[in-house]
């Protein structure tokens, strides 16, 4: 093990919360075996240093604003593998919900009159890094689970496809023993919703908002049908899947 | 057949004298619904005798449990691993003790399944009767009574519990932890006339001989059933996941951070997924949700029947209660019957 090359792995940011770091920075108990197999270059969270020679890339947020997509761009050109880390980068997450009013208006209320003067302030409709560069991987989720980022670098290191759940978290909740919510009077989109988070939410008495984003051919149309017969109206079906599906919608 | 009679004050300390030796899981509430769920206490149980969400299956049959480790490296190494532990399965309904014996005969068929086979060993099951809801319909697949398959089973006669000793195992935990005396004549007689009351009670029922279901199921491979529902379902998974006789899983392997220890483990997977029929390469020979439900069925009607001989549909209603877009398997069967009976007139 000792001679092998070590990989160079980077984290960029982009418009989030960086809670997508925060948790890969919470993987202490791993975090030392991590380190002896590859080196962090640049992790503006976590260290000074910064290279530009490195192998993955591990992007979180979404992009919106116009100087990111050239920001983004490099980094493709540069890494040769692109991992999305989390809810923003994968498709959009909570960002999204900014596009349902006009650019100028978003401007306006979140950096106020002067905004327009300011070019760093171009505020663009926010939309997945894949709607701007080609994606490798995906690891899902509002905010990601350790695990599931532990396993994706562990199989980009053993030269492995990482196998990401494309069955809905109906299949998580039922494993974990869970009643579902439809029976307790509410409403979830866990149906179409990806896996792979164990239905945390629906465990925890909450209920599936869709964090993780949808599997590959979702039954919408069935899901709208079965939304309405537990209540809820058109404009309620469609708050349901735009909470984290935004940018699909569009 | 041996009958004794237990009040029903001596539930409790049965209970407490069955913690002794065992994990014990029996009926609980979870939010307000039936469940099966560990018992700590016998004030944790909740003997409402109403059909339970998830089936008992889970304790035979962990929706993921480990069955291998092993290490990379200069010195490899592999440990099968097996976890099975005495435990008493409490207050399972005949539906479910149908459905364990034929889980039974699969885990034994071909190479024996060590893990299922070694935990089934530890396991003592104690039944009850129960009344059904509007899902259930054991009567019309002859899952409605049992007589084998379990080591004691509790016919709740009002006064206290006519309890059938079912094996030598059961009996000696009954002397052991209850005071009980032979059931009367008066008391056993109960328990048909409770049964005859079930028998008026279901709301769900089969239109035909459960014993013509694999012919029917055999005829129907082109009915125009399979695109109407395979139209509305989700391919969620959950009429599997809740089944009591669904069993196929999936074997995956998780390795530590270090690169060179890890784990195999087993998880439940279900045939109404997009991806359970998709093979190397990527090809799926079961793309539709139509075809995966038309399987899924065909599973429980027919194919399995021929293969093992009794319906691996045990009537416990739980696919419907579960299924969202109501998708029911005995409605669905009640339209293949009807199309069976036209095509013959
Ligand atoms: S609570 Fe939501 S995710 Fe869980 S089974 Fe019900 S619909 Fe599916
Ligand atoms: S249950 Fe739904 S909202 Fe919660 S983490 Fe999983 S996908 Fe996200
Ligand atoms: S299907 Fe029959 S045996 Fe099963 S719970 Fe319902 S009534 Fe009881
Ligand atoms: S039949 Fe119902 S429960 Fe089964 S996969 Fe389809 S939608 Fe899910
Ligand atoms: S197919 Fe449905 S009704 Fe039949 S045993 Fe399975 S869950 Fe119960």
């Amino acid at each position: 093990m000792k001679n092998r090359h070590k990989p160079k792995v980077a984290f960029f940011s982009f418009t989030c919360c960086e809670g997508c770091q925060l948790q890969v920075l919470s993987c202490e108990d791993e975090l030392p075996d991590v380190l002896s197999l590859v080196d962090i270059v640049n992790f503006r969270e976590a260290i000074d240093e910064k290279r530009d020679d490195y192998d993955i890339a591990f992007i979180e947020g979404s992009i919106s604003r116009q100087h990111e997509i050239n920001e983004i761009k490099k980094i493709r050109e540069k890494a040769k593998v692109v991992v999305a880390l989390g809810a923003c980068s994968a498709t959009g997450g909570l960002n999204c919900l900014k596009n349902r009013f006009p650019m100028e208006e978003v401007q306006r209320v979140v950096y106020g009159d002067k905004a327009k003067k300011y070019k760093h302030l171009d505020t663009i409709p926010a939309r997945p890094i894949d709607a701007v560069i080609p994606v490798d991987y995906y690891i899902h989720g509002c905010p990601i689970t350790k695990s599931e980022f532990l396993y994706v670098l562990k199989s980009l290191l053993l030269g492995k496809k990482p196998e990401i759940p494309n069955y809905p978290v109906c299949v998580d909740c039922k494993m974990e023993g869970n009643i579902c919510v439809f029976e307790k009077g509410m409403t979830c989109v866990g149906p179409v919703t990806r896996a792979g988070c164990s239905a945390i939410c629906v465990t925890y008495g909450c209920i599936c908002w869709g964090c993780r984003g949808l599997i590959d051919n979702p039954n919408l149309e069935a899901h709208e049908e079965t939304l309405k017969r537990y209540g809820l109206t058109t404009e309620g079906v469609l708050r349901s899947f735009d909470l984290y599906g935004g940018w699909r919608s569009r | 057949m041996e009958y004794r009679f237990l009040p029903k004050k001596g539930i409790a300390p049965f209970v407490t004298g069955l913690l002794k030796d065992f994990k014990v899981y029996g009926p609980v509430e979870k939010d307000g619904f039936p469940m099966y769920g560990e018992i700590t206490s016998p004030k944790d149980i909740h003997l409402s005798h109403a059909p339970t969400h998830l089936s008992p299956k889970q304790f035979l049959f962990p929706p993921k449990e480990t069955i291998l480790r092993f290490k990379n490296g200069a010195k490899p190494a592999l440990e099968p691993v097996i976890e099975a532990h005495n435990q008493a399965l409490f207050g399972i309904h005949s539906c479910d003790i149908h459905a364990i014996k034929l889980l039974d005969r699969v885990f034994s068929y071909g190479p024996r399944d060590v893990n299922y086979l070694k935990r089934r060993d530890k396991t003592v099951i104690i039944g009850i009767d129960c009344v059904p809801d509007k899902y259930c319909f054991c009567k019309s697949v002859n899952t409605m009574t049992v007589d084998s398959g379990f080591d004691l089973f509790l016919h709740d006669v009002g006064s206290g519990f006519v309890v059938e000793v079912g094996t030598q195992t059961g009996k000696n935990l009954l002397y052991k932890n209850a005071k009980t005396k032979k059931a009367t004549m008066k008391e056993i007689k109960k328990i048909k006339e409770i049964r005859d009351k079930k028998a008026e009670m279901f709301v769900t029922k089969l239109n035909a001989e459960a014993s013509t279901l694999p012919l029917i199921y055999s005829g129907s491979y082109n009915s125009p059933v399979w695109e109407k529902i395979g139209k509305i379902c989700y391919g969620c998974g959950s009429c599997n996941n809740v089944c009591p006789t669904c069993y196929c899983f999936d074997v995956r392997d998780e390795i530590k951070t270090n690169l060179t220890e890890g784990e195999r483990f087993r998880v439940w997977d279900a045939c109404t997924l997009e991806d359970f029929a998709k093979v190397a390469g990527g090809h799926n020979f079961r793309k539709t949700r139509a075809e995966r439900l038309r399987h899924r069925f065909n599973r429980k009607f027919q194919y399995l029947a021929d293969k093992f001989g009794g319906l691996f549909c045990v009537g416990c209603g739980r696919c419907i209660r579960t299924c969202l877009v109501n998708i029911n398997i005995a409605e669905v069967t009640n339209e293949l019957i009807e199309e069976a009976n036209k095509d013959r007139s």
